[in-house]
């Protein structure tokens, strides 16, 4: 089944904007609930006199920010906390389905209580692919703007790195993650999980006023994606990109190339922050559903399809040079039509 | 009555000063010298002791004179410690190696007092130290003076960071769109 095959992407075309606000709002929540935190805590000690007069500046502003909202902030700010590994929202309780499943290796018991917390995102994810990676994600915001930075770097002669690697190199860090979390009793895939480390940076920075280690890992992975391999972390290496493209390889919702629209530009795959190459319907189980194909499409040949399966191998486009040369008595004869 | 009354007067009298004390601990929550609580009160445990931490004034400033007070006590049966603790101090700022002996002090009145007055607005760490039964005992505590910016070096260039990779995508919108599809084509063409 396709969604709007004749009257493609022109809907779906700003979605790509709106994934970009997504991004932006779920980074500046994930500065913004250590602070509330913070704010939470000096409210309960009634800790104002005992203050700094920054601290104080900050229990001011804060007031100010959450006083249209709730009027006892000690009380009420629980119903926000978290990060994206493991989150409460006004009580709804979600976690990432790599933090139910790392659990699940290092305690090697079934809490059904937590898993449960996993189910909405497990089911998003078998309905949308690795939709998280493309929407939700604290660090593909980051990545995508160092993706951008590399780009631009080009300007001065500074060629980023575009290596490729295997991509089933990420199966075998989410089964090494999972088997150390067994043999340790502890959840490492949280320690090189990217989403997992900002959540955790953004609580001691804020709340506690330093950075960890994570920090610095994730200061690697930047740089891995800038001199080594482009958007390298996500693409080869991710644990969590990893289960969520298991998870996802028989999405219901998935982008189609609509071959009658397409003029073989190659936008889309020169867009495609995961070289995915949709130019020849080959998508697979790595894409995020994130859209940017379709907003940069000219001739909006991109569309969302509801299928299990990539559409298969469809050709040259059919407004392209290729396909109207290899069509019997092609180009040359519309045009003689068209005389 | 009078006598009763003297008696009481002369036993008063006699009786030591003393620091109030709280279910054992002196009690210092607005001390004698400063109308300000202390800027924190730590409590930690080492080895066999616990250890209270307090700073006065609340907020010591550049210049002006501020107090440690450091209370120890054994964790079995709470006997106050009798022996002397050593106080240093070390910038905790970033490529700072600065580290000072402030001074040595005896128990008045089962507590540590440790003077000191900073030059300079920062983040210190002040290092007591003692020992006990051949084994030492070195503990850390974060001091602040003055109100040093909020923005540490860290935090500073993660957001110079963070803000550069912003405007370099919002500004070079269209050109960094240019570039992608130059670089996709040469990496066809390669």
């Amino acid at each position: 089944m396709t969604m709007n095959t004749r009257i493609p992407a022109p809907r779906w075309r700003h979605l790509n904007l709106l994934r970009w606000v997504t991004l932006t709002t779920v980074f500046a929540t994930l500065l913004l609930l250590p602070a509330l935190h913070l704010y939470q805590t000096y409210v309960a000690a009634h800790a104002y006199d005992l203050l700094s007069p920054g601290e104080q500046r900050f229990y001011t502003f804060m007031e100010t920010l959450t006083s249209p909202f709730t009027s006892d902030p000690a009380r009420d700010l629980d119903a926000l906390k978290g990060t994206t590994w493991s989150a409460n929202i006004f009580g709804l309780k979600l976690s990432d389905p790599l933090a139910a499943l790392s659990q699940v290796a290092a305690g090697q018991t079934l809490y059904l209580p937590f898993l449960l917390s996993a189910l909405i995102p497990l089911v998003l994810t078998l309905i949308l692919g690795r939709f998280f990676c493309g929407w939700i994600c604290p660090a593909t915001l980051l990545y995508e703007l160092n993706s951008n930075f590399g780009l631009w770097l080009r300007r001065f002669g500074i060629h980023s790195g575009n290596r490729r690697f295997d991509r089933r190199l990420k199966y075998a860090v989410l089964a090494a993650g999972l088997l150390l979390s067994a043999a340790a009793g502890a959840v490492l895939t949280a320690g090189i999980y990217p989403p997992a480390i900002l959540g955790r940076e953004a609580y001691y920075a804020i709340a506690q006023g330093g950075l960890g280690a994570g920090s610095v890992f994730f200061a690697a992975t930047l740089l891995f994606d800038l001199l080594v391999a482009r958007r390298g972390f996500c693409r080869y290496l991710c644990p969590g990109g990893a289960l969520y493209a298991l998870l996802g390889r028989f999405r219901l919702v998935r982008v189609r190339r609509v071959v009658e629209n397409c003029n073989d530009c190659a936008k889309c795959n020169a867009v495609c922050e995961f070289g995915l190459d949709p130019l020849h319907d080959r998508f697979g189980q790595d894409c995020t559903n994130c859209t940017a194909c379709i907003a940069v499409c000219p001739t909006d040949a991109m569309t969302f399809t509801l299928r299990l399966a990539d559409v298969p191998p469809q050709g040259p486009g059919h407004l392209g040079h290729r396909y109207r040369k290899a069509r019997p008595g092609g180009a040359a004869s519309r045009s003689q039509e068209a005389a | 009555m009078t006598r009763l009354l003297a008696s009481a007067l002369l036993w008063l009298w006699v009786l030591p000063a003393a620091a109030h004390h709280v279910l054992g601990r002196p009690s210092y929550n607005l001390n004698e010298d400063s109308n300000t609580p202390p800027s924190m009160q730590l409590e930690t445990q080492i080895g066999d002791y616990f250890v209270n931490y307090m700073v006065y004034p609340a907020f010591p400033r550049p210049g002006e004179s501020g107090r440690i007070n450091l209370y120890v006590y054994r964790r079995d049966g709470g006997a106050p410690y009798r022996g002397r603790v050593a106080f240093e101090v070390r910038d905790d700022s970033w490529f700072s190696t600065r580290e000072e002996r402030i001074g040595e002090q005896t128990a008045d009145d089962n507590v540590f007092r440790q003077g000191f007055v900073f030059s300079q607005a920062g983040d210190y760490i002040i290092t007591a130290k003692f020992e006990d039964r051949g084994q030492p005992y070195r503990i850390d505590f974060p001091l602040r003076v003055g109100a040093p910016s909020p923005v540490r070096p860290l935090s500073l260039a993660a957001g110079v960071l963070l803000s550069v990779l912003a405007a370099v995508s919002l500004v070079q919108r269209r050109r960094l769109m240019r570039a992608r599809l130059r670089a996709a084509r040469e990496e066809r063409a390669a």
